[in-house]
């Protein structure tokens, strides 16, 4: 077989895995989490085909089971009357009428009354013949030979499917474990590779890319050796990992046209590392992707390499086929003898028949299968339609009288066309229920919303802007319930999409949504002057820290200084809160910052590099020559920097002071470029990348404008204007970014908060928004504050800023969000498994929430989004009051301000969205929390940094854990999709969603639901079902007005 | 006549090939409790026979040695056979084969015929036990091979926890009498002899590390099971714990000796 591929078959084996790649969620390490729809590949399909598609690539469920529906149900949180137009759909769709059967009632009863998952499984012998003699207490009747020889081969076509990878059908019919074995050394080479810092020893020439660096190494490794695989010859005249996987699908003889399926199964099976390889190869600024590329053909090709040496292996052990076209031969040949292999060895199989069937393989005499074999089927044929038959009776029973003897009387086909019915119905129930859900909430919410009333606006004590998050909605309730206050909901980015480069971090961190790239970047900078010494604490926390990450040092070190971390583990496990706040008083306090917001001219960033380059020549000076500061002067500074770039030669003033001999100027000016970057290359770097800092005047002007008229504040401002980020607090939390804010990225909200308050704070920018008609006051001050939604604390920043006369109300908007934190950490605790007695004692409960932020055994600090249910994009004066139990994302808008419905598209189009990837994600990790969430935290492991495993080794876990979406083995998270209402009128939203063709596909695909209620026309709801808006009868103002006449 | 009386014994002492002959009589034993049965008296008759027909045979060293290279060797080849066993009876059954033919070895040191009854029945208790637990399991699932539904632990928590503390009792884990029989064997032999049985002692740890796994481990995927009720379990627990009490006593007296 020639390897060398033509670039054209090269390209069709990328494409190959591109396509086969696209269900697949891309995955972002677990330092940013970002909130991701399992099924976001699948969003072109409509809701219930993608979950249907979902189970088939990902082996997930896409719906609870009956039972907690039925819970649900019990609880009042299911719609009946939906539920009952749902079924009575479905059997118009059916069309199918047997003499006596009162399709809906059975239906009804299944779903109502049955609590076992599935009633009317798929299986492989049942057939109207056998169930109606089973019902009428007949014996089963044997197949006859030739039928059951050709369901046979239907039975096997399915099971052991041509197209499937070979080593699963290998390990169906011999019960090896190749599957998980491969598995296993995949994961093993993808952690050896894809570690980032969290492995002592990294793998070598990683920079040569995954596929390229996995091949060096498995040559010599002595683990393969020992599995007895033999990839020296595989690998050695392997060029590129395209050729390398045409070859092997060449050799297992795969046929051409199976290719693309066969892919798909290939990266699916472990889809949590496939989907973090597909977000490393396609996010351009990851470093880590920068240094050691990979991308999902490089997995494939280890992933094949490493198939094909395991099957070559249970060849030479177990002497099964080693290609495809022989294993379809071994099945055709000896169907009987298959079947039994597949039944043993995949688990079907009768328990009462195991270890005869077990024995007979054993003997490997080929002769006895086909009796055993037939034996087996008829015991399997009987045992399948008993155990239906039963299930029937019971069902019977409960449908009512009369309906079991209709069951009886009908002919054989008749009872297998009632059965297919029961079984569809099973398939689309969960839709159904889910819908039902649904429509209860919608009618809750429509009935709980408020209209506007025409009262005089005072002008509030102080606004606060909070993210459109969830938790931000209680902490709102609390503080407008406390007096003055006026909140507004945004998304927690504001608007303004920066990178960040923090004091003291050595990276840029993106604070905005995953989907945009941020243009600009701000630089935080001390106010203070910089320490040179590290504090001694610090230093020696560093000591410790690399003798803990080192190989051999442990082995030392731990009688020596084991006792150290001791007080650690003691600190943290008794007092969590004392040992924190001592823990904090150790380090030496994070200096006052500013943030470089302003844009800077050509002028200005040449200077800053002037002043940065001056700095290391000065330190470079010190370290490498002795020489301190008061031995130097500027002109010569000046003419070592002129030399180091380029622009002067020749012995600089300094050298001739100095009496240097050439080389040992020429060595300090080398070591001037490569140590101190003071040269050409890196200034225009540097200038490039100055050019990225901060927002011109007009950007200034833009983007604080948009965030105010976005959300609909344009006049009335207070004398204090919040801008509130987000973020939480948690220890020994590999989710901790889960908690943090959506909007940033998965990052902390704060630094947002403060570009945007210093934009709003210059008279510059005010002027130019006069201009545009959005009048802020004189003394009107907008002032950043963080939230942290684990102890419901708001602390606000940058106060050194605040002018003198507003010091004087200081203290009465503390006093305010601080009785806010607490009444929502009383409101909030009990939910958490604290006692009830706390929703009255407000103080103790803000003490626990801080003391829960501080636990590291805590496995729920918070609840994070867990139970999200709406989105309301409208003014606060629809829920201003209304207990929405923190389930809410709250977007400020309103309509009048936005003629053209730009604000709209931009909110439908990234909050929407994201909130939609939110809901999502919350909906499948409760629904399959195994394959779609990510099990129980308590087996967690954190995997090179970027991910969580089950245990030492597992697929990357990509959902979200157990302990945050239930609570006591019940789902804490309803799982219903978001349902979003628009405060607009209906012709103005349509137009907006008209021009947003992914919105809209989301929309009409059902991956949301969507309501409207329309200001102009009387304040009814429309609400979307199946493609078509309908008024919602409980909505309007004339609707609330009979209601309160008719309580008159 | 004592040919006969030896081939006889080697019959209900397991050892191989005439251990073959155990098994099958063990096998084809009536139902869950006919199995018990089998596995309680089969191994005391022989002992009975050994002890009541006449002296035993005295054989030359090189006989003694082949001997007890034939008595190790069952002992090996039958834990090895039951770490692919994965229904409940025939794991047991072998290992009880497995730790039964160890008994030779205090027949030969000419250990009393009560200490090498009660050596059998740290053995044979368990076994049966298992037997029964194996009836039990296969009233409710149809048959008692594991591995094919997933783990059982949580759907028949206290069925799958007696099944658990019995099988480890029957590969000698510590409180229960196997381990101090154990201990009496390894006090018989000289050191050459012992790396076969610290080979049987991996093998039978590998044996039960599968059987556990099969039996607890994985999500539970067949139709819903009803558990043992908490007489049964109670009852069953309560003969395990008098086993383990009899165990430590039994060594104390050992020790004390």
């Amino acid at each position: 077989m020639d390897r060398k591929l033509t670039l054209g078959d090269r390209l069709k084996v990328r494409s190959m895995i591109y396509v086969a790649g696209e269900p697949i969620p891309r995955f972002w390490p677990m330092r940013t989490f970002i909130h991701h729809n399992p099924l976001f590949g699948l969003e072109h399909l409509p809701f219930p085909d993608a979950v249907e598609e979902g189970s088939r690539l990902f082996h997930g469920r896409g719906y609870l089971p009956r039972s907690h529906y039925q819970g649900y149900r019990a609880e009042g949180k299911v719609d009946d009357a939906a539920l009952r137009r749902y079924l009575q759909g479905f059997l118009r769709e059916q069309s199918v009428d047997l003499p006596g059967i009162d399709f809906e009632a059975w239906l009804w009863t299944i779903m109502t009354e049955c609590r076992s998952e599935r009633l009317v499984q798929a299986s492989d012998w049942l057939d109207g013949e056998v169930l109606a003699a089973a019902l009428q207490g007949r014996p089963a009747p044997e197949l006859d030979e030739t039928v059951l020889l050709e369901r046979l081969r239907t039975v096997l076509g399915r099971k052991i499917a041509s197209d499937g990878p070979l080593y699963d059908n290998i390990d169906r019919l011999f019960g090896t474990k190749i599957g998980d074995t491969l598995d296993e050394l995949l994961v093993k080479s993808c952690l050896d590779f894809f570690d980032e810092g969290q492995s002592a020893w990294q793998a070598p020439s990683r920079e040569k890319g995954f596929f390229a660096s996995w091949k060096d190494v498995a040559q010599h490794n002595l683990r393969f050796t020992l599995l007895g695989l033999h990839l020296r010859e595989l690998l050695a005249s392997s060029e590129s990992p395209e050729s390398t996987i045409a070859h092997i699908l060449h050799l297992l003889k795969i046929p051409e046209d199976h290719w693309q399926k066969y892919i798909t199964r290939q990266l699916t099976r472990l889809h949590g590392w496939a989907g973090f390889i597909r977000f490393r190869s396609t996010a351009k600024h990851y470093y880590w992707a920068q240094q050691y590329p990979a991308d999902l053909t490089d997995y494939l090709a280890v992933r094949m390499v490493l198939g094909l040496s395991l099957v070559q292996e249970a060849v030479r052990h177990y002497g099964c086929p080693g290609d495809a076209e022989a294993l379809q031969q071994f099945v055709h040949d000896d169907p009987h003898g298959a079947y039994l292999r597949s039944e043993l060895h995949v688990g079907t199989i009768l328990p009462a028949w195991a270890q005869r069937v077990d024995d007979a393989l054993a003997r490997r005499s080929r002769s006895g299968y086909a009796t055993l074999a037939k034996e087996y089927i008829q015991a399997k044929r009987t045992h399948e339609a008993e155990r239906k038959t039963r299930v029937l009776r019971a069902l019977a029973g409960r449908v009512g009288s009369g309906a079991l003897s209709a069951l009886q009387s009908l002919a054989p086909e008749q009872v297998a066309e009632f059965v297919n019915v029961l079984r569809r119905w099973e398939r689309a129930e969960g839709f159904a229920w889910l819908r039902a859900m649904e429509s209860h909430y919608i009618t809750d919410l429509v009935r709980k919303v408020r209209l506007p009333e025409d009262h005089p606006k005072k002008r509030p004590f102080a606004q606060a802007f909070f993210c459109i998050d969830v938790r931000s909605e209680p902490i709102r309730r609390h503080l407008e319930a406390l007096g003055d206050y006026q909140t507004f909901g945004i998304a927690g980015f504001f608007g303004v999409p920066i990178g960040f480069l923090e004091y003291g971090k050595g990276s840029e961190v993106h604070l905005c949504p995953a989907v945009q790239t941020p243009k600009n970047l701000i630089v935080e900078i001390p106010a203070e002057l910089e320490l040179e010494e590290e504090p001694l604490y610090g230093a020696l926390e560093h000591v410790l820290h690399d003798i803990k990450s080192s190989v051999l040092s442990p082995f030392v070190a731990v009688e020596a200084v084991g006792l150290i971390f001791s007080l650690g583990l003691i600190g943290k496990t008794v007092a969590p809160v004392f040992y924190h706040e001592t823990h904090g008083h150790l380090h030496a306090a994070k200096p006052v910052t500013r943030l470089l917001v302003d844009k800077l001219n050509a002028e200005q960033a040449g200077s800053i590099i002037r002043a940065v380059q001056r700095a290391m020549i000065v330190r470079a000076l010190q370290r490498e020559l002795g020489m301190h500061r008061e031995h130097v002067t500027d002109d010569e500074i000046r003419e070592l920097r002129e030399i180091a770039l380029g622009n002067l030669s020749g012995k600089s003033a300094l050298a001739n002071r100095l009496a240097l001999t050439p080389e040992a100027e020429a060595e300090f000016i080398d070591k001037l470029r490569s140590v101190y970057r003071v040269d050409r290359y890196e200034t225009s770097l540097q200038m490039e990348r100055i050019a990225r800092l901060g927002f011109s005047l007009d950007e200034q002007v833009h983007y604080v404008s948009n965030a105010l008229l976005s959300t609909g504040l344009s006049q009335n401002f207070s004398r204090f204007v919040l801008m509130v980020g987000h973020e939480s607090q948690t220890q020994n939390n590999p989710y901790e970014s889960a908690l943090d804010c959506g909007a940033c990225g998965g990052g902390r909200g704060l630094p947002n908060a403060r570009v945007i308050c210093t934009m709003a704070n210059k008279p510059e920018v005010r002027r130019r928004l006069l201009e545009k008609g959005i009048a802020i006051p004189e003394d009107t001050w907008f002032l950043p504050a963080v939230h942290n939604t684990t102890t419901d604390e708001i602390t606000l920043h940058d106060l050194d800023l605040l002018p003198a006369r507003h010091l004087l109300y200081l203290e009465r908007l503390q006093n305010g969000l601080t009785a806010a934190t607490r009444r929502t950490a009383a409101e909030r605790m009990p939910t958490l498994g604290a006692s009830q007695a706390l929703a009255a004692e407000p103080i103790a409960a803000a003490a626990l929430a801080r003391r829960h932020a501080h636990d590291w055994s805590q496995v729920r600090p918070e609840w994070g989004l867990s139970r999200n249910l709406y989105g309301i994009i409208g003014g606060r004066h629809l829920t201003e009051g209304v207990d929405l139990q923190g389930r809410s994302f709250l977007q400020s808008y309103d309509y009048r301000l936005d003629p053209k419905g730009r604000f709209l598209e931009n909110i439908l189009s990234a909050p929407v969205v994201v909130g939609e990837w939110i809901n999502l994600e919350h909906y499948f990790s409760t629904t399959d929390v195994h394959h779609y969430g990510s099990g129980s935290k308590a087996y967690h492991n954190v995997a090179g940094r970027f991910g969580v495993m089950t245990g030492n080794q597992s697929d990357l876990r990509t959902g979200l854990p157990i302990q945050s979406m239930y609570q006591e083995g019940k789902p804490y998270h309803e799982p219903v999709r978001l349902i979003a209402l628009v405060e607009a009128p209906a012709g103005f939203v349509l137009a907006a969603v008209g021009r947003l063709p992914k919105v809209k596909a989301l929309i009409m695909g059902g991956w949301l639901r969507v309501i409207v209620i329309d200001p102009e026309d009387d304040y009814r709801c429309l609400v979307l079902e199946e493609g078509e808006f309908q008024v919602h009868p409980e909505s309007g103002r004339q609707y609330r007005q009979s209601l309160l006449e008719a309580s008159a | 006549m004592e040919w006969i009386v030896l081939l006889i014994s080697a019959v209900l002492l397991p050892i191989f090939p005439l251990s073959l002959i155990f098994n099958r009589l063990v096998a084809t034993a009536p139902g869950p409790w006919g199995r018990a049965l089998a596995l309680l008296v089969l191994p005391q008759l022989g002992i009975l026979l050994l002890y009541h027909t006449g002296p035993f045979l005295p054989l030359p060293v090189l006989g003694q040695r082949i001997w007890l290279m034939m008595v190790l060797f069952t002992a090996v080849f039958y834990a090895f056979r039951a770490v692919s066993a994965r229904e409940i009876s025939v794991w047991s059954r072998l290992s009880a084969s497995s730790g039964l033919t160890l008994t030779w070895l205090l027949v030969a040191s000419g250990s009393p015929v009560h200490l090498t009854q009660l050596f059998v029945l740290a053995w044979s208790v368990p076994a049966a036990l298992l037997m029964i637990w194996a009836g039990l399991l296969s009233q409710r699932m149809g048959g008692a091979y594991l591995g094919l539904r997933g783990g059982l632990a949580t759907e028949l928590p206290r069925l799958s926890g007696l099944i658990t503390v019995t099988a480890l009792a029957l590969v000698a884990t510590p409180v229960f009498p196997g381990f101090f029989a154990m201990l009496q064997v390894f006090h018989l032999l000289s050191l050459s002899w012992l790396w076969p049985l610290l080979l049987l002692l991996m093998i039978w740890g590998w044996s039960i590390g599968k059987f556990l796994q099969d039996l607890l481990f994985g999500i539970y995927q067949g139709e819903p099971l009803t558990d043992i009720g908490g007489t049964v379990t109670s009852v069953g627990a309560g003969v395990l714990f008098l086993f383990a009490l009899f165990g430590l006593v039994w060594s104390g007296l050992w020790i004390g000796n």
